[in-house]
């Protein structure tokens, strides 16, 4: 058919002339690992996450919203989670669940935007870099990661994190409207446009993307219309998020990363009700998502990181909040961590930089842990210098 | 010579709305390029709000306050960037300025204020725009000034100075740093934004500085470091991929450095040289610029002449599309070109035409985001707008599509398409008038090649 008419002869059907090349072979193999980075916008509340229930300086200085020992959901002799992580504590019972305490990095800044930057791109405090981690980590060549959606966003935008020099990950929004962008017959017919010589590489590129997305989302398309998952998940957008990555992994999706996240925690004034009511959803989630993954036989090839871009100040304010504080607390969840429990002692309370917890672990220790250990690749490369291992994974 | 006109007026203005581009073209280039100074020259600063209009009693609710007049002192700015009576050289300039000195400014009163120094040294010389920003409040607090005291010094902002507002890695020590914090010491502002000097927590001592000695100040840090020719280097380095966004041509780079040093830092000598070069309206230097989100946006005001249901939208659209004024993803500014482009953005990009054009919705719908409450308006989530096509509608013919289209693609692309127009000849069949020219402009701002300029 020539050019000329086809779109008069086609109207508004013909989604699928053009043969995305990564669907002609197929993905390489992968070590069939998926991993889940939940983040928890706004700056969670470590402190009364994990909480020391032991620790008088703790009461002392959150007379009003501190977790009474009567409250909390004891795991240790000094530590417990917050009421509302009681679905936590049944994965933390199953061996499921690792929590690194203080983590951290030098020189904390507490600008959510730029302490978000920071975790994302495991930068140096006074670094800009370009590219996040799990971009760079796209970037190293990874098996199967030449398709955008190889590392899968569930929201509007793409985060920092995973957008790499040479390659990004992919945002993936409402479905049904992604569905409408790309039936839209002209953004179809361009894609499968020639490149003629005079062409400038920014438009080269432009279109390029415009044919890896179209491509991608064809993809999840199919994807998204088979399994339906009856696990209980939280009625949230979070709850949905989850719910979907659960169906893609139990249509044998090849994304092999997930990035979700929950907002709102914030919490200057009045925290307690907020953050408790947040921790519910989040820990409901979790638990659908891990138990429904273990019902198929596939929790032990999943890890979830959880993470926030900092903790809160130890002392409350005087709205029974708190403000921007610096380390905190950072979960990862699966059914084969190779150190579950706690990875080290919670925070010393008595010895604080300007009333925020000192970190004890760079959060790129961490990164180099799931890097090497469960993406099989060079966490030295990705993060620009050595980290030593945690080995919790 | 409407080529070279339509370059000029995309890289250092906004475009032009359809009257403005006929008009230009009678003027002819030299006219055109002369326009954009002469308005620049006549441009009034901005109303600058202070302190006490701030009215409200609790520092959160105070705080809040200055968020909301932030995103209403954006929306101003769109709307001169839009306005072809105000100064699109001024404002793009200006543009420029807040992305190089990046400062996140949360308080309007304070944005504003920055905002004014910006524009009123845009074009002067690049000595005293750095030293009024040194003494801005806005950046005294972004970059930790405030806290650089005599016993304590913090070398936030001496480090950025260094490293990002003037000469660039590599051309000074750690030592330098720590010198120049200590000369910045006690530059600071009151609690109502106005810089205030305190004698007290300033250290009066002896500095080396770049080899030099003496018992300087923030003021002879400026100086000396502007003296070196890396300085001019380096800004022309940025200049260049603004206004070029080209690989640099080390030949050219180097031409215009001569040009703005010898010229001490005398922004104005340097863009004139510029754009009045032959080589800026090269063939291999245009149609390379990934439009910036606010260039894509305002490009589309002036082409359509658009009026926002909630003009808010507008600063929904940006944050959707990566480019908050006022809000910069950190010190270092916006990565820019391709940056720009996810599979998200650029689908947004590409569908923004539609969305205008055929009332169809554009979802600009947030996650959370800690701190962005003008956010959840849900009424900005629609991005809604009255398009005016009566000023396009004269360049029609009407008849001869083929002519139309090249006429439209002559004014809105920067050079030939990827696509042969006549091959979308069915989309625009039984159509007339207005009908037909939403439905021709609905492909061309559909093509990837309208991203560019």
């Amino acid at each position: 058919m020539k050019r000329r008419t086809f779109l008069k002869n086609t109207g508004l059907a013909s989604a699928a002339l053009w043969a995305p090349s990564f669907l002609n072979h197929l993905p390489g193999q992968t070590n069939g690992k998926i991993l889940i980075v939940i983040q928890l916008s706004g700056g969670n509340d470590g402190l009364n996450t994990i909480v020391p229930y032991r620790n008088d300086k703790y009461y002392e200085l959150r007379p009003d919203i501190a977790i009474s020992d009567s409250e909390v959901l004891r795991v240790t002799d000094e530590l417990g989670f917050n009421p509302s992580l009681s679905d936590l504590q049944s994965l933390y019972d199953e061996g499921w669940v690792s929590i690194v305490n203080n983590v951290g990095y030098p020189n904390p800044n507490r600008s959510h935007f730029r302490s978000m930057d920071i975790w994302q791109t495991a930068s140096d405090s006074r670094e800009y870099l370009t590219s996040g981690w799990l971009g760079r980590y796209l970037d190293s060549q990874c098996n199967g990661c030449e398709s955008p959606h190889y590392a899968l966003e569930l929201g509007q935008g793409l985060s920092l994190a995973l957008k790499g020099e040479q390659r990004l990950g992919f945002a993936m929004n409402d479905l049904r409207q992604m569905e409408r962008t790309n039936k839209n017959p002209l953004l179809s017919y361009l894609g499968q446009q020639d490149t003629p010589d005079h062409e400038h590489e920014e438009v080269a590129y432009l279109y390029k993307t415009l044919l890896d997305t179209q491509s991608s989302t064809k993809y999840l398309l199919e994807q998204t219309g088979g399994r339906r998952s009856r696990a209980n998940f939280p009625a949230t957008p979070f709850g949905r998020d989850l719910r979907q990555v659960v169906e893609l992994i139990l249509a044998g999706n090849t994304s092999k990363v997930y990035y979700v996240s929950l907002g709102g925690f914030d919490t200057h004034a009045n925290q307690k009700g907020p953050q408790g009511r947040l921790l519910s959803i989040y820990a409901e989630g979790v638990k659908a998502l891990a138990e429904e993954l273990n019902k198929h036989n596939l929790w032990q090839d999943t890890l979830v990181m959880t993470f926030s871009e900092f903790g809160r100040r130890v002392a409350q304010n005087g709205s029974r909040g708190t403000d921007h504080g610096a380390a905190s607390n950072l979960y990862l969840l699966g059914g084969n961590l190779r150190q579950a429990g706690f990875y080290n002692n919670g925070p010393d309370l008595t010895n604080l930089d300007k009333g925020d917890l000192k970190y004890q672990v760079d959060f790129r220790n961490v990164y180099a842990n799931v890097l090497d250990s469960w993406l099989g690749a060079s966490s030295t490369s990705i993060l620009n210098k050595h980290f030593d291992d945690l080995g919790i994974i | 010579m409407s080529d070279r006109i339509k370059h000029l007026y995309q890289r250092a203005g906004f475009g032009a709305s359809p009257e403005e581009w006929e008009q230009l073209k009678r003027q002819g280039f030299l006219g055109a390029l002369e326009q954009l100074f002469t308005q620049a020259h006549a441009a009034p600063p901005l109303t600058v709000a202070s302190f006490e209009d701030l009215a409200e009693a609790t520092m959160e609710d105070r705080r809040k306050a200055g968020r909301m007049l932030t995103q209403s002192y954006t929306l101003e700015w769109l709307d001169r960037m839009a306005d072809p009576t105000e100064s699109a050289l001024l404002e793009r300039l200006t543009l420029f300025w807040h992305d190089h000195f990046a400062c996140r400014s949360i308080l309007g009163h304070l944005a504003i204020q920055q905002l004014n120094t910006l524009r009123e040294y845009a074009l002067g010389s690049f000595r005293d725009l750095c030293l009024a920003v040194a003494k801005d409040p806005s950046m005294i607090r972004y970059l930790n000034n405030q806290q650089n005291k005599k016993n304590s010094p913090n070398e936030n902002f001496a480090r950025e100075l260094l490293e990002l507002f003037t000469i660039g890695r590599g051309n000074y020590t750690e030592q330098d740093i720590k010198e120049a914090a200590r000369a910045f010491t006690g530059w600071g502002s009151n609690y109502k934004g106005i810089y205030r000097f305190r004698a007290r927590a300033h250290d009066y001592g002896q500095k080396t500085f770049f080899g030099q000695s003496g018992r300087f100040n923030g003021e002879d840090i400026i100086r000396i470091i502007l003296d070196q020719r890396e300085s001019a280097e380096f800004l022309v380095r940025k200049f260049w991929d603004y206004y070029v966004s080209a690989p640099a041509d080390e030949g050219l780079i180097q031409e215009l450095t001569s040009v703005y040093y010898e010229s001490d830092y005398h922004t104005e000598t340097l863009l004139r040289y510029l754009f009045a070069a032959d080589w800026f309206y090269d063939q291999r230097f245009r149609g390379g610029q990934i439009k910036s989100p606010i260039v894509l946006l305002i490009g589309l005001r002036k082409t359509l002449g658009l009026q926002f249901g909630k003009p808010a939208a507008q600063a929904r659209l940006l944050r959707a599309l990566g480019q908050t004024p006022f809000d910069p993803p950190n010190v270092a500014g916006w990565p820019g070109g391709r940056h720009w482009i996810d599979n998200a953005t650029l689908m947004l990009r590409l569908n923004i035409g539609a969305g205008l054009l055929s009332k169809r919705e554009l979802d600009l719908r947030f996650r959370d985001q800690p701190e962005l409450e003008i956010l959840s308006d849900p009424s900005t989530r629609k991005l809604e707008a009255v398009v005016n096509l009566q000023s396009l509608l004269p360049m029609m013919t009407g008849t001869d599509l083929v002519a139309d289209f090249g006429t439209l693609s002559d004014y809105l692309l920067p050079g030939p398409s990827r696509i042969d127009m006549t091959s979308l000849v069915g989309l625009v069949d039984n159509t007339e008038g207005e009908e037909r020219l939403r439905r021709m402009l609905l492909v061309l701002f559909s093509l990837p090649e309208f991203q560019t300029c």
